[in-house]
Parts: C-alpha cells; sequence; structure tokens
C-alpha cells in the first residue's frame, strides 16, 4: 500500500514526522507480511495517537491475519470511524469484506477507496478482478482504461482492456485495442507461447464479428512465420474459417484435422457439412455420398474407430447388416467389453435393433458350434463366444428381457467364472428387474475378484447405497479413500465427489432420514459454490499467462455451471425434502424424539472426534515448533459443523424460503426441465406466489403438456386459486387469470378435466396414478379411487416398477385396506424383483448381502428404484 | 469414442472419471490450473452421450518448478508431465490411453518443444505399469521414496519426444 500523506490531509490524520515514518514502516512491514514487527509499530504510534485511524485499521488487518479475526475486525471498524475519508482504511475494509467472500460489498469498499485515491494502482486492480468475478462488464472497462493511461507500457493492461470489451459485448472495441498493441510490439522471441496465444484470440474476436476473411489472414500470416506455435489451433481454425468462406482448400483442411486426430468426431462432422452433408440429418439423396466418404477414411485409417461407427449411423437395411457384422465380430474377437453401450443408440432405430440381435444371435452360434470338441474349424478364441454372450445379456436386459439375460450371464460366468465384467452385467440386469439386494451381492461378487480396482470398487459402493445399505456403502467406499479422513464420506465430500452424495442423500432418504439427506445435498451446494469460487485467482493469472480464449470459456462455464445434473439433482431433492417437512411437521419433530445416534454413527463421532482432536495437536505442535507467527490469511476459515446429523436443520422455521432459494439458483439456468418446474410450483403454491406458480406449470407444458406430474398441478391450482377468499389484486391478478385460462380453460370442470385426462391416457400407469390421485382431491370415494388405481395392473397398462412402488404409496396415504392386494400383485408381476416383498422377506435378503438385519423398519420405505 | 483436446466444460467429467478409477483425487482448482496455463495438452475420450470415459491430464514442468537440487536454469530441458491418465474399466481394450497420450504428446513436443514426458506410478500397480511401459513405451527412470501421501513409493517413468 502506497503511503497516505496527500497535501490536503485532514487534522486527525496527521502524524508527527517520526510517527509518519513508523507509519510508512508499518505498510512495508505489511507488504512484507511481517506480521509481528508490523503490529509493534503500530502499537508504538497508537500509544501516543490511539485514535489514529488508519493505524487502527492496519493493526486490525495484521490481527486478522495472525488469527485474531474478532479483535481484528472490531479493531478495523473503529478506525474506519475515526477517518472515512482514508483510502486506507476503505481499502483496509474491503480486504477484510473480501476475506469474508462478501464481494459485493468489498467492491462498494474499493470503490469509496478510489473516490479518495482515484489512481492508486493496488485498488484500481483489486476493483477490476472484482468486476470481473461480479460480471460488472461496464466497470469493468473503465477500470482497465484507468490502469492502462497510469502505465501504457504494461504489456497485460492492453490485454486487459481488451478483454474487458470482449467481455462487456464490444467485440469491435476489443478488436481495436488488440490491433493497436500488436502494432506497437516490437522484437516477440521466437516460440513465444503467450505471444501465440494472444494472436488465437484476436483471431478468435475476428471469427465472433463475422470477419472471416480477416481472421483467416491473420491466421495465415502467423502461423507462416510461426508467431502462432499451436499447430492443431492452427488447423482447427483454418478447416472452420476456410468452411465458413466456402473455399475449395477447406475439404484439404479438415482431411488434414481427420489425419491428425482420425478419432475426434466433430472433424468428420466438419468434413461432410463442407460438402452439404449434415450427419444428424441424412437424407436418401445424400447417403450414398456419405457412406462413401466414410468408408474411404476407414480405409485409408485402419486403426480408427470413428469412421466405422460413423458409418453405422449413417447406413440403413443390407448395407447396415453388412457393416454391423464386421463391426461387432471384430469387435468380439478383440474382446471390447464397452461394445454394447457403445452401439446402444443405434436402438432408437428399431429396424437396426432387429439386425443387431439376429447378427449377434448368429454370430453366437457359429461360435458355439467352433467350441464342440469335434468341430474341425477352430478359428476363434474361447474368449470370442464369451463375449458374445456378454454382449447378448446386455442387449437383453436393456429391453427388459430379465430372464433371459441372467440366463444368458448363467451360461457366461460357467464358462468363465473369474471375470468380474459378468457379475457387473449381472448386477446391472438384477438392479433393472428391481432385484436391489442381488445386484448388490453380484457386484460385490465382481469386487471381490479385483480388489485393487477402484472402478469396481466405486460401483460396489454405489450399488449398496441403491439397496440401502449405506454403512455397508462407507465400508468398502473407505478401501480407496484416504485413511486418515474422519470418514470415507468426508475424503469424498472433500475431493468433491457429488456423485457419492447424490447416491449417499438419495439413499438417505430411501430410507427414511431426510435430515441426512438434507445435510449431503448441502454439501453438493458447497461444491458448487466452491466451483464458483475457484475462479477467482484466474481473473488475473489468465492475463499475465495470456491464455485468453480457455479463459473466456472459462467465465462461461461459470455463468452456468450449476445447471449440471448433478447440482439440478441436489436442489429439486432437497426441495421436496423441504417441502415435505413444510407439510408435515411431525416429520422433524419425529427425528429430534429420535436424535439419540445409532452405534455406528457413535463409532464415526467419536473417531471424528479423535480426528479433530489431532487437528488441535497438530495445531498446537505448529504453534511451538513455527520460528515465526503464522500467517492465517484474510480468508474465513469454514465453521465446524455442530449439526452433522442434521437434526437442527430439519427443524428450521423457513423451510420453504429454503427450498426456494436453493430453486432459484437452477431455474434461470435449466427453465425447462420439468422437475425444476414441479418443485418451483410446490413451493411457489405454498409460499402463495399464484403467479410464479402458473409460470412455472406454464414452462413445463410447453415442455410435455401431457405429463402426469402437470396433470396432478393443474387441478391443484385452479382449485387454490379458485378457493381464495379474495381475488388476486391488480397486476398480477389479471395475469394470473389468464396464464390458467390457457393452460385450462374455465368452461371445463375439473372432474370433466379429469376423465378426459384419463381416457386419453389409460395404458400409462403413471398417467392412472394421476388421474386417481386428482379423483381423491376432488373427493370421490376411496373405493372408486382404489379401483382405479387396481386397472393399472391391467395386461394392455404399461407399469413400471417405479411407479408401481408410487402407487402403493399413495394407497397407503390414503390408508387403502387395499395395499397388500396391490403389493402381492406386483410382486407376481414382477417375478425377479425384490421390491415388493414383505418385511420378513426383505429382512432375509438384506441379512444375505451383508446387511444387518435389525434396520428393517426402515425398508419397506424403498421407494425408488433407479 | 470421441477424442478431443479437453474444455473447460470437461473439468468437471474428468474430475469424476478420476474418483471412479484411480486412488489419486484432486480438487476442481487444479483441473482448472492446467486447463489454464497449459490449454492444449489435455484431452478426453467421451462416449455418445457426452459423458467423459477418458482423459489425460497433462502439463509442463516449468523452470520455477523444479525441485531443489535441479540443475541450473541453462540445463533446464523444457518436458511435459502426465499428471493423471485414466480411462474407465468398461472402456478399455479401445486403445483409448493410447490414443489420448499420442494426441497430448504431439502438443507438448510441438507447442512447447519438449523432449520428453514424464510420469509417476504407484510401485504397486501393476496394471498401470504395464500400460505406461507396455502399451505407452515409457521407460522407468528412477524410484521416489514415499512419493504418495500414505508413504508408497513410486516409479519416475520417462519417454522420449525426439524423433
Amino acid at each position: 500500500m502506497p503511503p497516505a500523506a496527500a497535501p490536503s490531509t485532514p487534522q486527525n490524520r496527521v502524524l508527527p514526522p517520526k510517527d509518519r515514518k513508523a507509519f510508512t514502516e508499518l505498510l512495508a512491514q505489511y507488504e512484507a507480511r511481517q506480521l509481528t514487527k508490523g503490529r509493534k509499530t503500530a502499537d508504538q504510534i497508537l500509544k501516543k495517537f490511539p485514535d489514529h485511524g488508519e493505524t487502527l485499521c492496519m493493526k486490525g488487518l495484521i490481527l486478522v491475519h495472525l488469527g485474531s479475526r474478532e479483535e481484528g475486525v472490531e479493531l478495523v471498524k473503529k478506525g474506519m470511524k475515526k477517518d472515512l475519508q482514508s483510502h486506507i482504511c476503505w481499502h483496509v475494509f474491503a480486504l477484510i469484506q473480501k476475506g469474508e467472500r462478501n464481494y459485493e460489498e468489498a467492491l462498494k469498499s474499493y470503490t469509496q477507496a478510489l473516490r479518495f485515491d482515484k489512481d492508486n494502482a493496488n485498488i484500481l486492480r483489486d476493483a477490476a478482478l472484482l468486476q470481473t468475478h461480479l460480471r460488472y462488464f461496464d466497470g469493468l472497462v473503465e477500470s482497465r482504461l484507468a490502469i492502462l493511461k497510469q502505465r501504457p507500457h504494461v504489456r497485460h493492461n492492453w490485454v486487459a482492456l481488451a478483454v474487458a470489451h470482449h467481455l462487456n459485448g464490444d467485440l469491435v472495441e476489443a478488436k481495436k485495442v488488440l490491433e493497436g498493441y500488436e502494432r506497437s510490439l516490437k522484437n516477440v522471441p521466437d516460440y513465444d507461447v503467450e505471444y501465440s496465444e494472444l494472436l488465437l484470440y484476436h483471431i478468435r474476436i475476428l471469427e465472433e464479428l463475422g470477419e472471416a476473411t480477416e481472421a483467416l489472414a491473420l491466421l495465415d500470416v502467423n502461423a507462416k512465420s510461426r508467431a502462432i506455435v499451436d499447430r492443431t489451433a492452427i488447423m482447427e481454425y483454418r478447416a472452420r474459417l476456410l468452411s465458413s468462406l466456402k473455399s475449395a482448400d477447406a475439404m484439404n483442411a479438415w482431411r488434414a484435422l481427420i489425419e491428425h486426430n482420425p478419432d475426434c468426431y466433430s472433424y468428420y462432422r466438419g468434413f461432410l457439412s463442407n460438402q452439404e452433408i449434415d450427419l444428424d440429418s441424412i437424407t436418401e439423396e445424400n447417403r450414398p455420398q456419405a457412406l462413401e466418404i466414410l468408408r474411404s477414411f476407414s480405409a485409408q485409417l485402419p486403426k480408427a474407430n470413428a469412421p466405422r461407427r460413423l458409418a453405422l449411423v449413417v447406413a440403413t437395411g443390407d448395407e447396415f447388416m453388412a457393416l454391423v457384422k464386421q463391426y461387432l465380430s471384430a469387435a468380439l474377437v478383440k474382446g471390447i467389453p464397452s461394445l454394447f453401450s457403445d452401439l446402444k443408440s443405434l436402438y432408437r432405430d428399431p429396424q437396426k435393433q432387429k439386425i443387431i440381435e439376429e447378427t449377434a444371435e448368429e454370430l453366437r452360434e457359429r461360435y458355439a458350434a467352433e467350441r464342440r470338441p469335434d468341430s474341425s474349424k477352430k478359428s476363434e478364441e474361447p474368449t470370442t463366444y464369451l463375449w458374445t454372450l456378454y454382449y447378448l445379456a446386455q442387449h437383453h436386459s436393456y429391453l427388459s428381457r430379465h430372464s433371459q439375460a441372467l440366463s444368458t450371464l448363467e451360461a457366461a460366468i460357467k464358462h468363465t467364472p473369474t471375470l468380474p465384467e459378468l457379475y457387473m452385467c449381472k448386477a446391472r440386469a438384477l438392479k433393472r428387474a428391481g432385484d436391489l439386494y442381488g445386484a448388490a451381492k453380484a457386484m460385490n461378487e465382481a469386487r471381490a475378484l479385483d480388489g485393487q480396482d477402484r472402478f469396481v470398487n466405486t460401483k460396489c459402493g454405489k450399488y449398496r447405497l441403491r439397496a440401502g445399505l449405506v454403512d455397508e456403502a462407507n465400508e468398502v467406499f473407505g478401501m480407496f479413500t484416504k485413511k486418515d479422513a474422519p470418514s470415507p464420506g468426508a475424503d469424498l465430500e472433500d475431493m468433491q465427489s457429488w456423485q457419492y452424495l447424490i447416491e449417499e442423500g438419495d439413499a438417505q432418504q430411501r430410507n427414511g432420514k431426510p435430515n441426512l439427506a438434507l445435510k449431503k445435498y448441502y454439501a453438493v451446494e458447497r461444491i458448487f459454490d466452491q466451483y464458483e469460487e475457484d475462479q477467482y485467482d484466474f481473473h488475473g493469472y489468465s492475463l499475465r499467462k495470456s491464455t485468453l480464449n480457455v479463459y473466456i470459456d472459462l467465465l462461461k462455464w461459470e455463468d452456468q455451471a450449476r445447471s449440471h445434473p448433478a447440482f439440478v439433482h441436489a436442489a429439486v431433492a432437497a426441495a421436496r425434502i423441504w417441502v415435505a417437512l413444510y407439510d408435515d411437521p411431525s416429520i422433524a419433530t419425529k427425528i429430534q424424539s429420535e436424535g439419540s445416534p445409532s452405534d455406528t454413527d457413535k463409532k464415526a463421532k467419536k473417531k471424528a472426534k479423535k480426528a479433530a482432536h489431532k487437528d488441535k495437536d497438530q495445531e498446537d505442535s505448529n504453534k511451538k515448533g513455527a520460528t515465526g507467527p503464522e500467517d492465517k490469511g484474510l480468508e474465513v476459515p469454514t465453521p465446524k459443523d455442530d449439526d452433522p446429523e442434521g437434526i437442527k436443520l430439519v427443524a428450521v422455521t423457513d423451510p420453504l424460503e429454503r427450498a426456494a432459494k436453493l430453486l432459484q439458483r437452477v431455474a434461470g439456468l435449466v427453465p425447462h426441465d420439468v422437475n425444476v418446474c414441479f418443485a418451483v410450483y410446490d413451493v411457489a403454491i405454498r409460499r402463495k406466489k399464484y403467479l410464479q406458480a402458473v409460470q412455472a406449470l406454464t414452462r413445463a407444458r410447453s415442455v410435455d403438456p401431457e405429463h402426469p406430474g402437470l396433470h396432478i398441478r393443474i387441478v391443484d391450482l385452479r382449485k387454490a386459486v379458485s378457493s381464495l377468499p379474495e381475488p388476486v389484486p391488480s397486476p398480477s391478478g389479471p395475469v394470473l387469470a389468464e396464464a390458467l385460462s390457457a393452460i385450462l380453460s374455465e368452461e371445463v370442470s375439473l372432474e370433466t378435466y379429469n376423465s378426459q385426462y384419463l381416457q386419453q391416457h389409460s395404458t400409462s400407469a403413471a398417467a392412472i396414478l394421476a388421474s386417481a390421485r386428482v379423483s381423491r382431491k376432488l373427493e370421490s370415494p376411496r373405493d372408486e379411487v382404489e379401483s382405479l388405481l387396481f386397472t393399472a395392473l391391467g395386461a394392455e397398462v404399461e407399469l413400471s416398477i417405479e411407479t408401481a412402488l408410487e402407487i402403493i404409496s399413495f394407497l397407503r396415504e390414503i390408508q387403502s385396506p387395499r395395499v397388500d392386494e396391490f403389493r402381492a400383485a406386483c410382486d407376481a408381476r414382477f417375478e425377479l424383483s425384490t421390491v415388493f416383498k414383505t418385511r420378513d422377506q426383505l429382512a432375509i435378503l438384506r441379512k444375505e448381502c451383508g446387511g444387518s438385519g435389525d434396520e428393517i423398519e426402515e425398508s419397506d420405505k424403498v421407494e425408488v428404484v433407479g | 469414442m470421441n477424442v478431443r483436446a479437453a474444455t473447460v466444460d470437461d473439468l468437471a467429467g474428468m474430475q469424476a472419471c478420476n474418483l471412479h478409477n484411480l486412488p489419486e483425487n484432486y480438487t476442481m482448482k487444479y483441473y482448472l490450473y492446467h486447463a489454464l496455463t497449459w490449454p492444449s495438452l489435455s484431452y478426453v475420450a467421451e462416449d455418445h452421450k457426452g459423458r467423459i470415459v477418458g482423459y489425460i491430464l497433462a502439463k509442463m514442468e516449468d523452470l520455477e518448478e523444479q525441485q531443489d537440487g535441479a540443475p541450473p536454469a541453462a540445463e533446464h530441458v523444457p518436458h511435459g508431465h502426465v499428471t493423471s491418465i485414466s480411462v474407465l474399466r468398461s472402456y478399455r481394450r479401445l486403445g483409448l490411453a493410447k490414443k489420448l497420450m499420442v494426441q497430448s504428446q504431439e502438443a507438448m513436443a510441438n507447442i512447447y518443444h519438449a523432449s520428453y514426458v514424464s510420469l509417476h506410478v504407484r510401485k504397486s500397480n501393476r496394471a498401470a505399469l504395464s500400460l505406461y511401459r507396455d502399451t505407452l513405451g515409457f521407460t522407468v527412470k528412477d524410484s521416489e521414496s514415499k512419493y504418495y501421501a500414505d508413504g508408497e513409493d513410486a516409479y519416475a517413468m520417462q519417454l522420449s519426444l525426439k524423433p
């Protein structure tokens, strides 16, 4: 920080020369992080001038660094009050706020600081970083301009201004700045990676401006002079630019890329699209040409898979049959485990699915014949037969032919009992069939065959979680997590494994522990908060390193990082729990009265305590052993979690507001996710925010107008609005009425609406359930609702395990005496499934796959099968 | 599978793939550090749904990062380093590790004039050792005692990029 004294220094800031010197020293000591020395100097000054604001602030800042946050912040605030005109005081305050991650307020303080010292380079730079972080690009351009005016000879300041214009949407200005800057450059050393990156950034801006000719010229000159050193980047820009200019050279540019990386799909897309062939909508006219191109690449590049696989997308009929036969048998001979997941996207076309099945069966017969002892032909390895069985098992399982899948696998396992893949496949087939315990057991068998492999280990843990075996899952996870972590879950959380957190959160929720589920979902939220935070350091770093293209991509990614399925899932699942807690406060009461932790929890607690103790010991020894005092920085340390079980969390008084807060973070990013729409609706209607509610349904309707979840909510909204004691006032009232009648005309009665819906969707169990729920809401007698639900068992109705479980849970909700009858019918219908077993049967199954039998009270709550 | 240069959008998928497969894990910041310092060195393999099934996370060993006792600046030869490479078990035997490695090596040599590429492997990890040595052509140069957090030793392996 620069010295303070300015000509018009206010009286209370003036220090006698000796003390002024001391203050300058204090600033220097802080900059060098000589913290104890700095504190002593500050104390010296304060002895004589206890009200010197800037010294108070500096001492406070140093105290925060030394770990006395509270005292330090208190001093800073005191100092501020003594001297509100000092840029030093404001700067210190901004640093404290930044450490608290309170960026908005920190930026305000920087702005104040600049009022009193408008040319302070440090403050301008920090303010620019915050403006980038907060996406205040107007202000950013101003800050960058001010910095550049001060130091035009510093090269990064030009680049920074160009980036600021770019972010602010002003590509033309960005281009001008870069041009001016590049002209001023002299003697760029050869092979300067940073300059090369800068030129590529310039070319990107030209490309985004639509100035392809200029972009290509700049690219060609600098590629030739070797100022741009990234060959792949040169080739990619070239191909794209030539294509957009419809140049005859484009074809060769794409060809060069394909030869450079023959497994990159986008290069083939580029090559084809340059010939007016769109891979996503092949026509009868261009199909032969596309196939010819891919065939010639396949011949030229024997090791590349991409052209062969793409040909399977393009080809149809006999041609497809010939190609897929080659593809299948080559992969089976090689024993490629991913063959099925490679091909299954082709199954969308029923004809292709049929051809693949016939071909695979034919190959199985051929390989089986070759295996017979009397066979004269022994051309294929015995493993080829095995991989064929493995393929067919996945094929059948995918098409819900569960028994056929399992019997195929039994044959394969008999052939080779030691291949983990077969047990993994069996686990998956059982999971799809609804036997979660059997699936967990099979996955554990796979794990036992290769205990060194974390992939199988992770799968095993995941399958245990799916079966509700949480402790058992953590036991296997613990084989690969850090031994000194408080628990396997803690390590996975530290390593930002949102996959684990989602699975365990879902498992806890199914096990009837919404408190523990919420904890996991909020841990997912924290990971994404950290992802957002992570960009901060790169606002300065990337400019220095000149890695501008990837930096711009980083900012774009950050702006929509929370549209990630994991975050969306966590937000929706947590919102559902909040809604349930709001609707039924007894859930929270029950969790609190049961607060006594189970044995395993106790054990975990003990371990955590021990770990905490160890941390403390470590800290103590650090204190003793360290030569100087430790600089703890300005960032607020993460406070200790005093509610690890979420028992206090479920009892908060504002569940709906918390749900709304979570959903607000995703609703704008994934407006057309129906689950998000429904969650937003469920929260909004309870908060009596009718306009928000109807907008959520309008959005859902634009995606899937017949969705069962939408049907229920439309009725719910109409009922809620029509039973309001007073109409919603203007301006939202009329908007609400209009939006609602656009969804469901007022002339249609809810009864009619419901029966029409049922008529249109009588073969969908999910629709039957939705219609039954609505009937109940419209106060139909219970036996009528029951009979309706039982039609879901009809032979012509499409009924999934998930929906069957939801029906059972609804029957329970309306206290139907026919629950068991429905359950037994499902148990018979889904032969392999275990989720419809009785409580006692489940206890036995659970024990069989390593779970303890005593937690069985929870297992009748297994409600969702993934 | 589609093999292409990694972008920022891929990092979360790479992180998930790494956690699924390997015992050495990193937080997002470390992936970002790689991407924003050496944007052209990391590659991914993705399936038809766009899921990351394999990746190589790579960097250059810069001068300032040389450890104590390293040779003086004049003798420093720029070289690449593979921080992490991994292919999901269910996507093996497709040669993906090799394809990823070849692309990354090419970029190291081309952009940064790397003369060789180095990596570390746990002494007990025979599967990885055989991949690096037999499939990718690396040789063991050294062994580093207690390289890993849990106290296990590492082999330091190298592959020359000189033609």
